[in-house]
């Protein structure tokens, strides 16, 4: 399974103050989404990922309901930060 | 549910086996959908068994498989959480792929979420038992499996969406399995057949030892015989006459019998008085019995005469000049010898042991080489199913290398596909053992060419050197066996 050049990129280093569009399967419209919810930077929603302890399908159904990520999209979304978890946590 | 507290939430959710995290602004949401999920999940439970026992008790051979489906505790069951469609294979292989470094076992809830996940999605309550024969559970119904031993049998018991993989992996296990089996079951018998004859064997040497003993009713044969000896009467031929003579014959033979027993008996045993041989010449004889008895030498000569002329056994051979022609008349008589010499005790049962020992010799060896045999064919065997053990082995590390070499140069950490054989060998023998691993390392090798079919052998030039290599063939990610 390749993974997206994005993916490869926000997974290669820590996350520092990125924005949310930065995530993996996050594109202009999801990421404005968060935005507006008060998840502006990256690191929230890794604080929210982590606040659900790092269960994908909770995060997943979190997602889709804050800014209406599809499968691929959320699927992405959360093996982009569990993949940094593994790395950096 | 929209009452409920944030902590009689995380009761609620406890109560059902799941740990919620902190209940924050954000996850409230979540975790109320969750219980209402719980819930209803266990709802349905409760009724799907309550319809299985009825099933069971009309059916109940064909039900007792799908009885088993998710027997599992309830924090497995989230079944409910992303009715969407979410089902994917392709997430769960690239996240485990990954992640593949993680303890395994440190990730059982993930998994089967996704197992329940895609069943969920194309399943009412009723067709439940029937998602397992969906192609594509393949993977999960299979990762579930390996998850729980008790589940494991109604896997795979299931119809057969399994990788392929699995059943050749038993195949060879199995395989391996009947061949010692054989060999064990003929060791066994091989050994009980050897223990029986070697007893077999000890009771026929006592036995032969027991009739090379004991011949205690033979002189009383010759006596008999000697009972029914026709009289000669020298000088007279009265009663009385006729009786003294016969009983003067007969004693006469007796000590001539005797005589010889004794001497032939000396002769056997260990010949103190140094005799040529068991034959004692006739005037060696006739002077001991002159001695003895006080009788002439005609009466001797009748005497020899008559046992010539007898047919019975009396127990002393005759015997002339030449020893392999039987002697008819008295002159050509040269010596006299005993049939049954009479030895002591000690001396019968040496003799005894010797014989029944040179008797019993060939058998004794012919088990002994048999026995030999059987050791060495165990020492083989064991040796053989080691080796086999060895080579298993090998070959799941090989492949275990090659499919991390490939999912490396997926991630551009190495430059070809491919990894030379030659450098496999070397990571994983350490030089000191690689003399030693030969054998196993090229039995590894040839078993990977002919029956792993996800690892191509091709040549290619590597860092300028032509080389086999072994490159990992991308198959779908149902076949890794061991993740």
């Amino acid at each position: 399974m390749t993974t997206s050049q994005k993916h490869r990129d926000f997974v290669a280093e820590p996350m520092g103050e990125k924005p949310v569009g930065s995530l993996a399967g996050i594109g202009e419209v999801l990421g404005k989404k968060l935005e507006e919810r008060g998840f502006d930077k990256a690191y929230v929603v890794l604080g929210q990922f982590l606040v659900l302890k790092k269960d994908e399908d909770l995060f997943r159904e979190w997602l889709k309901d804050t800014c209406g990520a599809n499968a691929k999209q959320s699927r992405d979304c959360c093996g982009c930060l569990r993949e940094w978890c593994d790395a950096f946590l | 549910m929209a009452g409920l507290s944030d902590p009689e939430l995380r009761r609620e959710l406890q109560a059902l086996g799941f740990q919620p995290g902190p209940i924050t602004d954000t996850t409230r949401d979540i975790y109320r959908k969750k219980l209402r999920c719980l819930k209803e999940e266990a709802r349905t439970r409760n009724e799907e068994r309550l319809r299985e026992e009825a099933r069971l008790r009309a059916r109940p051979a064909a039900a007792s498989h799908r009885a088993e489906p998710w027997p599992s505790p309830p924090a497995s069951s989230s079944a409910c959480v992303t009715a969407g469609a979410y089902g994917d294979l392709g997430a769960s292989a690239a996240s485990w792929s990954k992640s593949r470094n993680l303890a395994y076992p440190a990730r059982p809830v993930p998994f089967r979420r996704h197992a329940s996940v895609r069943g969920s999605s194309e399943e009412d309550e009723d067709s439940r038992p029937l998602h397992r024969a969906a192609p594509g559970l393949g993977t999960r119904r299979w990762w579930a499996a390996s998850q729980t031993p008790v589940r494991l049998p109604s896997a795979l018991l299931g119809p057969d969406a399994r990788p392929g993989l699995r059943a050749t992996r038993a195949g060879p296990a199995g395989a391996a399995q009947a061949q010692p089996e054989v060999g064990r079951w003929l060791e066994r018998c091989l050994s009980r057949l050897l223990l029986w004859a070697s007893l077999g064997l000890l009771f026929v040497f006592l036995g032969i030892l027991w009739v090379k003993m004991g011949k205690p009713s033979a002189p009383q044969e010759a006596e008999d015989h000697m009972k029914l000896l026709p009289v000669d009467c020298e000088k007279k031929t009265d009663e009385f006459c006729q009786a003294k003579q016969k009983a003067a014959l007969l004693e006469l033979l007796h000590e001539l019998y005797n005589f010889l027993a004794t001497q032939a008996g000396n002769f056997e045993c260990g010949n103190p008085e140094n005799l040529k041989s068991k034959c004692i010449p006739v005037t060696e004889a006739q002077e001991y019995i002159a001695n003895v008895t006080g009788s002439s030498s005609a009466k001797f000569k009748a005497a020899l005469t008559w046992i010539l002329s007898s047919n019975k056994d009396v127990g002393i051979c005759l015997k002339g000049e030449d020893p392999s022609e039987s002697v008819t008349t008295v002159d050509k008589v040269v010596c006299l010898e005993s049939a049954r010499p009479r030895m002591g005790v000690g001396c019968r049962l040496s003799r005894a042991l010797l014989t029944a020992v040179t008797h019993v010799l060939i058998f004794f060896w012919c088990l002994a080489f048999l026995w030999g045999l059987l050791i060495f064919l165990k020492y083989r065997w064991r040796k053989l199913e080691e080796e086999e053990q060895a080579m298993y082995e090998m070959v799941k590390k090989i492949i275990d290398v090659v499919q991390d070499h490939y999912v490396d140069w997926e991630q551009d950490m190495e430059r070809y596909p491919y990894v030379g054989i030659l450098h496999v060998r070397d990571t994983l023998i350490p030089p000191q053992s690689r003399r030693r691993m030969k054998r196993v390392w090229d039995r590894a090798v040839e078993f990977l060419a002919s029956n792993e079919s996800r690892i191509q052998t091709e040549s290619h030039r590597v860092a300028g050197e032509d080389m086999l290599v072994w490159r990992w063939t991308k198959p779908s990610s149902f076949s890794d066996s061991e993740r």
